[in-house]
């Protein structure tokens, strides 16, 4: 079998999230962030008039941008991208000057005052590294979240992809986002 | 999570990086045009503006260092050269302006200030009075090298803001420009300022009436085009614009910083030099107006930025 | 300057920049390597609600780290909610009881002083054996909610001689079981995942918990394509996600069910064969039935009758993969026993027993048993009469709000002294004045819990119960339509001087004189249960997998064969009920339309959140962080007619109490209800995220119970609002 570049990314189907904040809560448990920030969150939607009301909670998270302004504008070189498509901060270089977030079209970064650092999703890159899935994909109950591998024609996530109608969130940003949104 | 990162350290350090970058300019450009040799009157805008203009950028160098989150990584920005990081560029301009223009600052010093300077340094670095050198023929390749990384600095705060597409008030070539000249504007203003004091300035004031007219000019003619455009530009463009329509900035921004800060400098200075060059007449300067006006464009400056920056980081993509 | 001191001064500048540079990569200013954690992943069982889902431990360098799925139990299919990944604060909680704590001060100051565990089973069972004394074995009361080592607590009651023993079904799901059991013989589970149309009454499963029907519904409903119709007078998740919601009048979805019988009986919609071989009564149901016309539910349920009647073919056409969800919580009303009955009925006539996609009845995994000797049958009868006032209700979980009273008056007997297990009654039950009440009418109150709840606050003994992460437990049956066998086993020791339950019931027995029926170790318990299973080496494979699912399930049929004999007393599914009729109770559900709350006041309903167990969990700031207070909500029209905007402070008044807290003026809810979370107000310091925060609903529900199962019926309070 022909080895191929990993390209990683994420498929989410809105319509299944039922809002429970699973992901929130084990993210926070698997990289001990402060309860002031979130890495991924559900963006909440309420709309209507009583009794024709509808109700959608969107998750979302850093996207892995094919072309990361991130990435881009960080001076030091600490927000990189690998070979696999994660963006990653490597928190010895950064001086935390936050360009990357006010860079950032979604918002996805934060600013952990505790370490002086940017911090954001990174795709769970040691769990990864350990075969397992990233936490808030493993730990939904509606599975509303499938990650995988772009260039494996083979995985689910390439499956969904090609049979399904999808959007990305602010395309005229220009950045390349990788989370697709099932339609 | 939108939060307003940048504030008012970043809006300080912008002002006063680009108002070292207009002293250093304006001091550059009396250098270059006006022979040396002769005592020339000018000399005294490229004096002034010499020993000004490390000042500022330095104190603004320091608000920098001081707003990241960990400071005493501010080593790891000089580990790196990165060219399509506005930032990683800006802080290679700012060592190299900030060296040339304290060697420059040292150059323009008179013998006895450079003399007077070194005795006061205490016995145990007396070992440094060997670098008690007169560089004064140097002052106009100080200039030649500082002019263009002058412009950068001025420049390139603009750039960096104008490179980030999230943000869609800033998004746009113009914002580099309008920086440039408001910063080379805020130059002649503080010379104004310095130089006015004196009754003998009176051709030292009339070049920089005229260098200001022009950058407070071309700076007018930029920002219309920001807003015209701006206006027929996609929807985010025009939603963002929103801030300074009817928005929180609204006030601030036209009447403030356009209005006093940009239009009524330029009106007052128009009005006392165009009458001059058209009928020839002498030129005489009121101390009063000519301190007026400066002052008002200093804070016109300081309002742009600070309206740039923080509603820059209001606007978004939707 | 000549170019030579240009030259010295260039090299000058070099070299410093390069010692500069190599010196940031040197110590102390570089990072030295990062030690590998010893790691360790442990599967156990999850205890944040009554679901037990699977997890799997890791622990790195003997801290908790993380709470995973564990992928071998298809009934938590693979994942953890947010209560599950939160539940290592539970451990960590600084708050937490950390060792045994005596009363001093009166009772509800929070005064208290450590002691040991000695003195505090000393002086606990000096005041048992002291109301036994006085009062017999029957005066103390002995009330405890599901969990693994229940068992132990209520074997300490019942062998100390009180047949004064209550749980939490009597505030939960008492009367759907009891009604399911009278109509089937037995409680059946719903076969969501191979459904194609189900009706559900509230039990919002999308947001209500999650659990293993969540999981299933959302399979059904989302994946598979399942028409989902949902009936609540709230706009919750489940109501955005479904099919066809509607925002039924309150107390009516008993009429609704019985227009849908109309329908489906006389246009002859029911599964005929199915009837005949299985059922008896239905001659009398289809008599019962004539009257209940679409019309006239229109009338009751605020439903059109177009719709019942379209509902009602869809759901007879979609039969046997049909069902009208039972529900779990089932404390509704007091007539809420014969709404049940009436599903029960339903979901029989058109066949859905016993199919894929239907009800189901749970499948049996046999476990073993320890034995040891027996202890004599109390001598005296329950303080709640069940007998006479539930003879139907399963004897076993009591009935709370009658005992309630009766424990208040003093009758037939006194109840002086109470052990609580794992359960806070201040918040758990309706009408808190009155269990402040009862409180203060004990004698002692001993509590096992593992953090300072509300009762705790009250009680005069704490001793602290280790987490269910610091402790090894009885196996036990997850059942359903594909049971599984869980396993929990202790991920880290203890944090702090805490007991689990058998050696807490071991401490008092030994005091009590009844060591003899609790001399044996966990380990010896668990040995007797696993003996059972087919499995090679089954405590290693628990201790490995966490979690044993035996091949054979799901199965269906086993009951459709015409020998088949239903455990009532007909031997067939009893859609008319004998036994009802002749307990003096309406063998057929009859319709009495609920009495509404008058104009001005509004009626309080309940409900849960997907992040949130009960009120036991609102004080973990990882799940808190979603609802840091509750707030009362108020329908845009109902609000404007109270001139209270969104974010009011509003008085909610009841017959029984009063609380304050800020409304929340939304779409979500009815003009004539309101509506609150549960979990907050709480009258425990220790608690800090909720203690005086937002308002408790326990103190504002009146007491009512269910007629046939002594089940509390918390939705018949109505309450007046105005704001403050």
């Amino acid at each position: 079998m022909a080895a191929h570049t990993k390209r990683y990314a994420l498929v989410i189907d809105t319509k299944k999230c039922i809002n429970c904040k699973a992901c929130v809560v084990a993210c926070r448990a698997e990289y001990n962030v402060p309860l002031a920030y979130s890495r991924p969150w559900l963006n909440e939607e309420t709309r209507g008039v009583w009794p024709k009301l509808l109700a959608v909670s969107q998750p979302e998270q850093c996207h892995h941008c094919a072309h990361p302004a991130c990435v881009r504008v960080c001076p030091t070189g600490a927000s990189y991208q690998r070979a696999d498509g994660i963006v990653v901060v490597n928190e010895c270089d950064c001086v935390g000057c936050r360009y990357c977030m006010i860079a950032c079209p979604y918002n996805a970064r934060f600013f952990r005052e505790d370490k002086g650092v940017v911090e954001k999703c990174d795709f769970c890159v040691k769990r990864l590294a350990r075969g397992e899935l990233p936490a808030c994909v493993e730990t939904c109950p509606s599975k509303v979240r499938v990650f995988g591998d772009l260039n494996d024609p083979k995985s689910r996530l390439a499956e969904l992809i090609s049979d399904r109608e999808y959007r990305l969130k602010k395309p005229e940003a220009g950045t390349g986002p990788q989370i697709y949104y099932l339609m | 999570m939108k939060t307003i990162e940048w504030g008012f350290l970043i809006v300080n350090y912008l002002f006063l990086g680009g108002l070292s970058a207009g002293l250093f300019f304006v001091s550059a450009l009396a250098t270059f045009l006006y022979k040396l040799e002769e005592p020339s009157p000018y000399t005294r805008i490229a004096r002034l503006g010499a020993l000004l203009a490390p000042w500022p950028v330095m104190i603004g160098c320091g608000l920098l260092v001081f707003d990241l989150g960990r400071w005493y990584r501010f080593y790891k920005l000089f580990l790196h050269l990165r060219l399509v990081s506005p930032m990683s560029i800006g802080t290679w301009l700012l060592v190299f302006f900030n060296l040339v223009s304290l060697v420059n600052c040292y150059a323009w010093l008179t013998a006895a200030q450079r003399n007077a300077l070194f005795a006061k340094l205490p016995r145990a670095l007396a070992f440094l009075r060997r670098f008690n050198y007169d560089i004064d023929p140097w002052r106009r390749h100080l200039a030649f090298l500082g002019l263009p990384i002058s412009v950068g600095v001025g420049i390139y705060t603009g750039v960096l803001l104008g490179a980030v597409q999230s943000r869609p008030f800033w998004n746009t070539n113009l914002v580099a420009q309008l920086f440039l000249f408001s910063a080379l504007s805020t130059g002649c203003a503080v010379l104004i300022l310095g130089l006015a004091r004196r009754e003998r300035s009176v051709p030292e004031l009339k070049l920089l009436y005229g260098l200001d007219i022009c950058f407070m000019v071309l700076e007018f003619f930029i920002v219309l085009p920001y807003l015209i455009h701006g206006q027929l530009s996609v929807q985010a463009v025009q939603d963002s614009l929103k801030l300074i329509l009817g928005g929180p900035f609204t006030i601030l921004f036209w009447v403030f910083f356009l209005g006093l800060g940009l239009l009524t400098p330029l009106v007052i200075e128009l009005l006392e030099l165009v009458p001059v060059i058209v009928s020839n007449r002498e030129f005489h300067y009121s101390r009063p107006i000519a301190a007026g006006a400066a002052l008002l464009i200093l804070s016109g400056g300081f309002l742009l930025r600070y309206i740039f920056v923080f509603a820059g980081q209001m606007s978004a993509i939707q | 300057m000549d170019r030579r001191r240009f030259l010295q001064f260039s090299a000058g500048g070099a070299a410093t920049a390069a010692v500069g540079a190599s010196l940031a990569y040197m110590k102390p200013f570089s990072h030295p390597p990062v030690k590998e954690a010893e790691r360790l992943e442990i599967p156990t069982t999850c205890e944040m609600c009554v679901n037990k889902c699977s997890v799997i431990a890791v622990v790195e360098n003997g801290v908790i780290h993380k709470l995973n799925p564990n992928p071998e139990n298809p009934k938590s299919r693979s994942m953890l909610c947010a209560r599950g990944n939160a539940g290592l604060q539970q451990v960590y909680d600084p708050a937490r009881l950390k060792r045994p704590l005596i009363r001093v001060g009166a009772r509800g100051e929070g005064k208290w002083r450590p002691a040991s565990w000695d003195e505090a089973f000393d002086l606990a069972a000096n005041k048992l054996s002291e109301t036994k004394a006085k009062y017999g074995p029957q005066g103390t009361l002995w009330s405890s909610t599901e969990s693994f080592q229940e068992v132990f607590f209520q074997n300490l009651g019942a062998a100390f001689g009180s047949p004064n023993a209550v749980r939490h079904a009597t505030l939960c799901l008492a009367s759907v079981n009891l009604a399911y059991s009278l109509t089937f013989g037995t409680v059946p589970s719903f076969d969501l995942l191979n459904s194609k149309y189900i009706i559900m009454s509230g039990a919002n499963r999308l947001e209500a918990f999650i659990t293993p029907d969540t999981m299933d519904l959302i399979e059904s409903a989302e994946y598979r394509k399942a028409k989902l119709i949902y009936l609540d007078p709230r706009f919750t998740v489940t109501a955005s996600k479904a099919d066809e919601w509607y925002p039924i009048r309150p107390g009516t979805d008993l009429a609704f069910i019985l227009a849908m019988l109309n329908v489906i009986v006389t246009e002859k919609r029911y599964d005929k064969e199915f009837v005949e071989t299985y059922t008896i009564g239905f001659d009398k149901l289809a008599d019962h039935v004539k009257t209940f016309t679409p019309e006239w539910a229109e009338q009751e349920t605020e439903i059109p009758a177009k719709d019942i009647l379209r509902i009602a073919h869809e759901f007879s056409d979609a039969a046997p993969r049909a069902v009208y969800y039972a529900g779990r919580r089932s404390s509704w009303y007091r007539e809420d026993f014969h709404t049940r009955r009436a599903q029960a009925i339903l979901n029989a006539i058109v066949g859905s027993w016993d199919r894929e996609g239907g009800m189901v009845p749970n499948g049996k995994i046999a476990l073993g048993e320890y034995l040891f000797l027996p202890w004599d049958d109390p001598a005296a009868p329950r303080v709640d009469e069940m007998d006479k006032n539930f003879p139907l209700a399963a004897k076993g979980d009591g009935a709370y709000l009658k005992l309630r009273e009766n424990v208040i008056a003093g009758t037939p007997y006194p109840v002086k002294a109470w052990m609580i297990h794992k359960q806070d009654p201040l918040n758990a039950l309706p009408n808190q004045a009155r269990t402040l009440e009862m409180v203060q009418q004990m004698d002692f109150i001993g509590v096992v819990d593992v953090q300072m709840s509300d009762t705790a606050w009250y009680a005069d003994v704490l001793f602290p119960e280790s987490t269910y992460l610091e402790r090894t437990d009885p196996v036990q049956v997850l059942s359903g339509i594909t049971p599984v066998v869980v396993y929990r086993q202790q991920v880290v020791k203890p944090a702090f001087d805490t007991k689990t339950t058998l050696e807490i019931a071991q401490g008092l027995a030994k005091r009590l004189g009844l060591s003899q029926y609790f001399e044996y170790t966990m380990e010896q318990w668990v040995d007797a249960q696993v003996k059972e299973l087919h499995l090679e080496a089954p405590l290693e494979y628990l201790k490995k997998h966490g979690v044993y699912v035996p091949g054979d399930f799901p199965k269906y049929g086993t009951t459709l064969n015409a020998d088949h004999r239903f455990i009532t007393k007909s031997g067939k599914i009893e859609l008319y009920s004998e036994r009802l009729q002749e307990a003096k109770y309406d063998p057929l559900p009859v319709y009495h339309a609920p009495p509404q709350p008058p104009p001005g006041k509004f009626r309080l309903i309940l409900g849960r959140r997907a992040y949130f167990t009960h009120a036991n969990s609102t004080n973990n700031p990882w799940l808190n962080q979603f609802a840091p207070e509750n707030r009362l909500w108020l329908n845009p029209a109902a609000a404007e007619s109270l001139g209270v905007s969104d974010g009011d402070m509003v008085e909610t008044k009841s017959t029984v109490g009063s609380v304050r807290l800020k409304a929340r003026v939304t779409q979500e809810i009815r003009p004539d209800c309101v509506f609150m979370l549960h979990g907050y107000g709480k009258k425990s310091k220790w608690q800090r995220l909720v203690a005086d925060k937002g308002g408790s609903d326990a103190e504002l529900l009146e007491t009512a119970w269910d007629t046939v199962s002594g089940n509390a019926s918390m939705h018949e309070t109505f309450v007046s609002v105005r704001k403050v």
